[in-house]
């Protein structure tokens, strides 16, 4: 306690910052110090046969950047993980804003229902999806016995495959997020709208859209990000040969036991993923600011 | 402007009756008020006529247009919402274009419509604030602004006051009503605030239940009140529960025989303005005289509310002018009151046991 009174601004200022060192300590530990680690690997030399050899060497990024294969798996991930994410937009608005707005009794039991492929594993879910794709699998079985195809969809070990499963899992994330945002959004605000001439689009466009800009910014990094880094369901659903960054970062540690290209690989994707959604941000930030 | 007119009018959510054949002529330039203790449908009623609320029955006339069906878009109400709905989004300026927006005005004719529109609600030179840094009362403008801006067929307010303080709210209710004249809009205004209905309105509409109880101006609906809630709804009113004995004699529950203007039969209720009361000395002349005992008095400066108990049943409120050197009643003092026969008002009552 200091002798002289404080003014209640400044004694407020200091608990808020008090608040938030335990979190700051958390995040230091168990982020950046991993985080810093991985990158001292990549500068490391692998040598096969002595595991890693200290040294400071960007030859592990000039390999990853040089090589078509691993080039091909960025774009590979990056493509889907956009897909992934405005697909999860799209299906995810109509849903949230129905249940944001809904006077339903059943609110609850509804977001239950949203929330609930949560509740299963990913791993769990991507096996369920295998039994439902499969050549012989539920979907093709019942079209080819209703006699739509003669041969069967090949569905399993697509990117088609992996896209609809990482929708699956991230979809729940988009619309609680959405949700809570438009909640949040006064319903008379939208009726000043219609009352003033605004149909259905126009008050979308220019009242709706903007105002839930917070939640549609919070929702698609939280989705991109785990699109980005899915690991699971790519490799349940895509198989050996629908390569992603994820599987392959845990094929360099824990297969190949090469750590510096591990690292290498590992802080690409991040800075990628980093990178994006910045610039997604600043574009969107320009347009609606 | 228009003339608005709701025939018929009927909302049933599931079993409950929300409102019930609510039929009300606004003429062109008119102010109507509905006003009706919580719940009575209100609210309800002037969305139905905005278009938020398609009713179950009923007809909704605008001018020459039935938009009974019509979406709000295409209604051309001006809205104001009791929490002002302002778009935070958006400047000053661009809440109140957002209408000629959506009627695709050129950006250069919106401007001196802006701005025209800002000037009646004496707001000019906030045009590029947003309205998390308005005041209350200037939020208020904002959205009144932002409606009449389109040149609304008609203005509809739901309780747009209620959110001010008590000073604010006399101000901007006498600017709100010199405004509609002046414009000539036909309005209607919701509100549970008998003051600000009295004040404002050049008709009044009492609901209750769903139900429209009365529509007429103020002195009609205090001076001739059309049943027993109106009578006690509008101002005050003291209730003696007992029955008509014949045409003009009106007997209370507690035997007291008191004389009246009403020609009904069978059990009945005498409702009774408590400013319409006299006593002591001037209760002389009246027709009906009766010796009561004081309850209790409240003193209100200008005023003494005293509560009088003429027998074991009846019981009265009377209004007095407090005149000085008169006497002031105590509690348990016997004084005499009285009132004209045309002072008492008799509704019929269901019997009751
Ligand atoms: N969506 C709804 N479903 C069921 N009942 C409703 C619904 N909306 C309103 N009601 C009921 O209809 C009645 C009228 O409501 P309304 O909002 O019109 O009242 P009001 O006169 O505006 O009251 P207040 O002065 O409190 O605003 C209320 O009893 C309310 O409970
Ligand atoms: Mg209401």
């Amino acid at each position: 306690m200091s002798i002289a009174p404080e003014p209640v601004a400044g004694a407020r200022t200091n608990l808020a910052g008090m608040l938030v060192v335990p979190a700051t300590i958390f995040v230091a530990i168990g982020l950046i110090g991993p985080v810093a680690i991985l990158f001292r690997y990549s500068l490391n030399q692998f040598v096969p046969g002595q595991f890693m050899v200290d040294g400071l060497t960007i030859e592990n990024y000039v390999k990853f950047f040089t090589d078509g294969f691993y080039l091909n798996v960025l774009w590979r991930t990056v493509r889907v993980a956009v897909i992934c994410t405005i697909i999860c937009l799209i299906m995810g608005f109509p849903l949230a804003y129905v249940l944001a707005r809904t006077e339903s009794r059943f609110k609850n039991l509804l977001i239950m229902l949203v929330v609930l492929p949560l509740f299963v594993g990913n791993a769990v879910r991507a096996a369920g999806w295998m039994t439902a794709f499969g050549s012989k699998g539920a979907l093709n079985a019942s079209l080819m016995g209703l006699g739509v195809i003669d041969q069967p969809l090949e569905i399993m070990f697509t990117e088609t495959a992996v896209i609809i499963g990482i929708i699956a899992v991230n979809l729940p994330f988009m619309v609680l997020t959405l949700q809570s945002v438009i909640e949040g959004i006064n319903r008379n605000v939208e009726e000043a709208a219609f009352s003033l001439g605004a149909g259905p689009a126009a008050m979308f466009r220019r009242v709706l859209w903007p105002l839930a800009m917070p939640g549609i910014l919070a929702g698609t990094i939280l989705t991109f990000i785990l699109a980005m880094n899915a690991y699971a369901t790519p490799v349940l659903l895509g198989g050996p040969k629908f390569q992603t960054m994820g599987p392959l970062v845990y094929g360099q540690f824990a297969q190949q036991n090469n750590w510096p290209f591990g690292g290498a690989i590992s802080f690409i994707l991040m800075t990628a993923t980093l990178l994006l959604t910045i610039a997604a941000n600043l574009i969107v930030q320009r347009r609606y600011r | 402007m228009a003339r608005l007119s709701i025939e018929h009018l009927r909302k049933v959510y599931g079993e409950f009756t929300a409102v019930d054949d609510c039929s009300i002529d606004i003429a062109d330039g008119e102010f109507l008020v509905l006003l009706g203790p919580s719940g009575c449908g209100k609210t309800t009623t002037l969305r139905m006529v905005a278009g938020f609320i398609q009713p179950t029955a009923g007809k909704i006339t605008i001018g020459e247009r039935d938009v009974t069906t019509l979406p709000p878009w295409k209604r051309n109400c001006g809205l104001v919402f009791q929490s002002y709905a302002l778009f935070p989004h958006m400047t000053v300026a661009e809440n109140v274009a957002f209408g000629l927006e959506m009627r695709k005005i050129a950006p250069a004719d919106r401007a001196p419509r802006v701005t025209e529109a800002l000037r009646l609600v004496r707001l000019t030179g906030l045009d590029e604030r947003y309205p998390r840094q308005l005041s209350g009362g200037q939020q208020q403008r904002v959205a009144l602004a932002r409606a009449l801006a389109i040149e609304p067929d008609v203005l509809l307010l739901d309780e747009p006051l209620s959110n001010l303080d008590a000073k604010l709210r006399q101000e901007v209710r006498v600017e709100i009503r010199d405004l509609q004249r002046k414009l000539g809009l036909t309005t209607i205004m919701v509100t549970h605030d008998q003051e600000e209905a009295l004040t404002m309105a050049d008709r009044l509409v009492v609901m209750e239940k769903g139900m429209v109880r009365q529509i007429g101006t103020q002195r009609e609906l205090y001076e001739k009140p059309a049943d027993r809630f109106v009578a006690g709804f509008i101002g005050r009113s003291a209730f003696l529960d007992g029955a008509m004995a014949e045409a003009g004699r009106f007997r209370s529950g507690g035997g007291l025989d008191i004389s009246c203007k009403a020609t009904a039969s069978g059990p009945a209720t005498l409702a009774l303005r408590p400013e319409r009361l006299a006593i002591g000395a001037d209760a002389e002349a009246c027709a009906n005289r009766f010796p009561a005992r004081v309850e209790h008095v409240s003193y209100l400066g200008a005023l003494l509310d005293i509560d009088v108990r003429l027998t074991e049943q009846d019981r009265i409120l009377l209004q007095v002018p407090n005149r000085p050197g008169a006497a002031e009643p105590k509690p348990g003092d016997m004084i005499t009151i009285g009132w004209a026969e045309d002072a008492g008002l008799v509704y019929p009552r269901e019997a009751k046991a």
